[in-house]
């Protein structure tokens, strides 16, 4: 297979009648509009409020004077935050850790093993995506409870620890993992495992030098897509963790509603918002990399 | 004008009509089951209201645009002018949900002058004062009656939001026990009418801690002592956590002071380690037996001794010395359009044959004594429903002295949850 490194894109289509290749948009750019104007209102708007308020002063309850103050983020260097920020960021990547250990092996066995009931896994993978957050959440403090399975028959009482905050966070972000891992997988040509057992690769480098690599940009994707949110969990330390394991979007939550301090609450968002995006960063150097190495 | 719609009907009315007009919209919408838009809601309304005396939207207040900045008119002068006024056809409540009998209002609508007046009552719902707040502040629907708790009085008293009350009007107001008539969240008294109250206290195993604990201090000191044997638990949030510690030293709940905050701080440190949860969400798990020393409100613990009947292991206790009490008031909004019809409300809860029916639907004790007299042994023998003033004598609101303060409580509290 030979591949045009420099035409990605439209190479599929083209490849079948073999008639003239046009690489010209067909559709007249302003049929983007209605989605961006949708993204400037409700994604950069909201964003916009959040950076003005962070600059802002409280002068009341849920009053504020506009201007340019640093004093929130000042507050935001406060030990008390910055070592929340610490937990956070730790739970986040212990979380991000167990999903991946635990949703690799699950998507290559769907990817390689299931054949034609691949696409019965994945309906069951994301049926439970169907339900509400919060009421799986609550669905697993039965099962984790000391009088419930795990309790009476595994004789474990780790409701209210880190270990319950941990198996709430793998739990409800999971499929986020498999699903990206398992079209990497699916898409693998598995010839090229094939190729390196006759190269007289043992199994385990086999799957190191070629399925890894090859699968890459899907496990990245994965690892991102279940741990940002991860790090803005609010839900799942609250009802699992029985208040004592405060993530970053808890003390957010209090500074907005209980304590009636916008300015502090965005303060704090913008910050963790600085620190995910050094690992967007990250991200889009293994990507491109990815690219250049891809094929 | 740019639409020609012959179904439209373009009203030129004065601003302070807006509510009323709002206020019909969503009944017909009601009414109609199915959405329909704004415009058209409006334009139904306005045909309505044409109808109408217009008399009775002189007192409603321009103070839409929300900020301190503008000295709307003062409460007393639209309470003033008040009397005489005739009772308006529309009663706008802003309630918590399920937190008053439906036979209050039926009843309500039947007195003679009510149902001459023809009012009709709407109401909505709310879940926290912090929803209530935003909603206020929102601007955007006027309602007449709310139910704020003792903070959100406090707060909407100094934003001029809550119209000063018309006593003249609320003659029943002599029912109600004079200890409660003036509390530290309205000094003067004159924005609030008490709707029921409540205390903080605590339960334990009584099979598992079996010495006598009696003040908030014993209970904080219980904790690391018992934490062994079982789960414990205190009630969440800065406006709880913090003022509770404070009450437990014999200090001002609603302190500005560092070093007594740092105080409360060092002492929730010391106890720390005696907490396993912090959740105000523990009826059920204390039902089912799975706490076994922890803080409580009355009313909760109520349903929680009753869960226990059977085993007859939990204790609950109303502390001697410093705790909580809290209330929820009915108060009036200076945007409110049906103010008089408003008072009249206020007025009618505060007979005590209503105040029976209400205590026997919510379970909070109003207190109005005569009413209390009146039901139901369960109720009227139990100290966890009719608290004794024995006992709320020292009890103290607590309040969100300042946004400092709240800073500094959110802080400490913070502190502690996260040092685990």
């Amino acid at each position: 297979m030979t591949v045009d490194t420099a035409a990605p894109a439209p190479q599929a289509t083209a490849s079948g009648a073999g008639e003239h290749r046009s690489f010209k948009p067909r559709y007249p750019a302003w049929l983007a509009l209605p989605s961006l104007a949708y993204q400037i209102i409700f994604f950069l708007g909201a964003m916009a409020i959040l950076v003005a308020f962070s600059f802002a002063t409280q002068t009341g309850f849920n009053q504020i004077t506009y201007g340019f103050s640093l004093e929130q983020y000042k507050a935001v260097l406060d030990p008390t935050y910055l070592g929340i920020f610490v937990r956070t960021l730790a739970m986040a990547a212990g979380g991000t850790l167990l999903t991946v250990v635990i949703g690799y092996p699950v998507a290559y066995w769907m990817a390689r093993y299931l054949g034609d009931k691949k696409l019965l896994a994945l309906l069951l993978i994301i049926v439970p995506f169907w339900t509400s957050f919060l009421i799986r959440t609550y669905a697993l403090k039965i099962i984790l409870d000391s009088n419930g399975f795990v309790g009476q028959t595994l004789h474990l009482d780790i409701m209210y620890s880190a270990w319950a905050v941990g198996i709430g966070l793998v739990y409800n972000y999971l499929p986020l993992f498999i699903l990206p891992v398992f079209s990497s997988l699916e898409r693998m040509d598995w010839t090229l495992i094939e190729a390196a057992n006759d190269l007289s690769a043992k199994p385990f480098s086999a799957f190191r030098q070629v399925t890894l690599p090859l699968t890459l940009p899907g496990f990245v994707t994965g690892a991102l897509l279940v741990f940002i949110p991860m790090t803005g969990e609010y839900v799942v330390p609250a009802i699992l963790g029985g208040g004592k394991f405060v993530f970053i979007g808890n003390v957010i939550g209090d500074a907005f509603n209980s304590a009636q301090n916008p300015p502090f609450g965005s303060a704090l968002a913008i910050s963790l918002m600085l620190a995910l995006s050094i690992f967007v960063v990250i991200y889009i150097l293994v990507a491109t990399k990815e690219e250049r190495f891809g094929s | 004008m740019s639409e020609n719609q012959p179904t439209e009907l373009r009203i030129l009315a004065p601003r302070e009509v807006k509510p009323k007009l709002d206020s019909l919209a969503r009944d017909v919408q009601e009414a109609v089951g199915a959405p329909i838009s704004r415009r058209q809601a409006l334009s139904l309304g306005g045909l309505a209201v044409l109808g109408l005396s217009a008399a009775a939207c002189g007192t409603a207040s321009t103070g839409t645009t929300g900020g301190g900045a503008s000295t709307a008119p003062s409460g007393s002068s639209a309470a003033g002018s008040l009397a005489g006024k005739p009772i308006e056809n529309m009663l706008e409540i802003f309630n918590w949900s399920e937190y008053d009998d439906p036979s209050t209002y039926a009843d309500f609508k039947k007195q003679s002058d009510i149902a001459a007046a023809g009012t009709q009552i709407h109401e909505t719902y709310y879940a926290s004062n912090d929803e209530l707040i935003a909603k206020l502040n929102a601007g955007g629907a006027a309602y007449d009656i709310i139910v704020p708790s003792q903070n959100a009085v406090a707060q909407l008293i100094e934003e001029n939001k809550l119209m000063k009350l018309d006593t003249s009007l609320i003659p029943n107001l002599s029912n109600i026990e004079p200890s409660f008539l003036k509390a530290n969240f309205d000094p003067t008294g004159e924005y609030h009418v008490i709707k029921d109250f409540g205390v903080t206290g605590f339960y334990y195993n009584n099979k598992i801690v079996t010495e006598k604990i009696e003040t908030m201090h014993d209970f904080f000191m219980a904790l690391p002592k018992y934490v062994g044997k079982g789960r414990t638990n205190i009630l969440d949030g800065a406006e709880e956590v913090v003022p509770l510690a404070l009450m437990a030293l014999g200090l001002d709940p609603n302190t500005d002071k560092d070093d007594e905050l740092k105080q409360a701080n060092d002492f929730l440190m010391s106890i720390r380690s005696g907490v396993t949860t912090i959740s105000s969400d523990y009826i059920a798990d204390a039902s089912a037996g799975k706490i076994i020393l922890g803080q409580g409100w009355n009313g909760d613990m109520r349903r929680v001794v009753a869960a226990r009947k059977d085993q007859g292991d939990i204790t609950a206790i109303l502390p001697t010395g410093s705790s909580e009490i809290w209330a929820d008031s009915w108060c009036i909004p200076t945007t409110a359009a049906h103010p008089v019809a408003a008072h009249h409300w206020i007025n009618w809860l505060c007979t005590p044959a209503v105040a029976v029916k209400e205590m026997e639907y919510h379970n909070y004790p109003v207190p109005i004594q005569s009413a209390l007299d009146q039901v139901p042994a369960e109720l009227k023998n139990d100290p966890l429903f009719n608290v004794p003033t024995s006992l709320t004598d020292n009890y103290h609101y607590i309040l969100n002295v300042s946004p400092a303060v709240v800073q500094k409580r959110t802080k400490i509290y913070t502190d502690f949850k996260a040092a685990s």
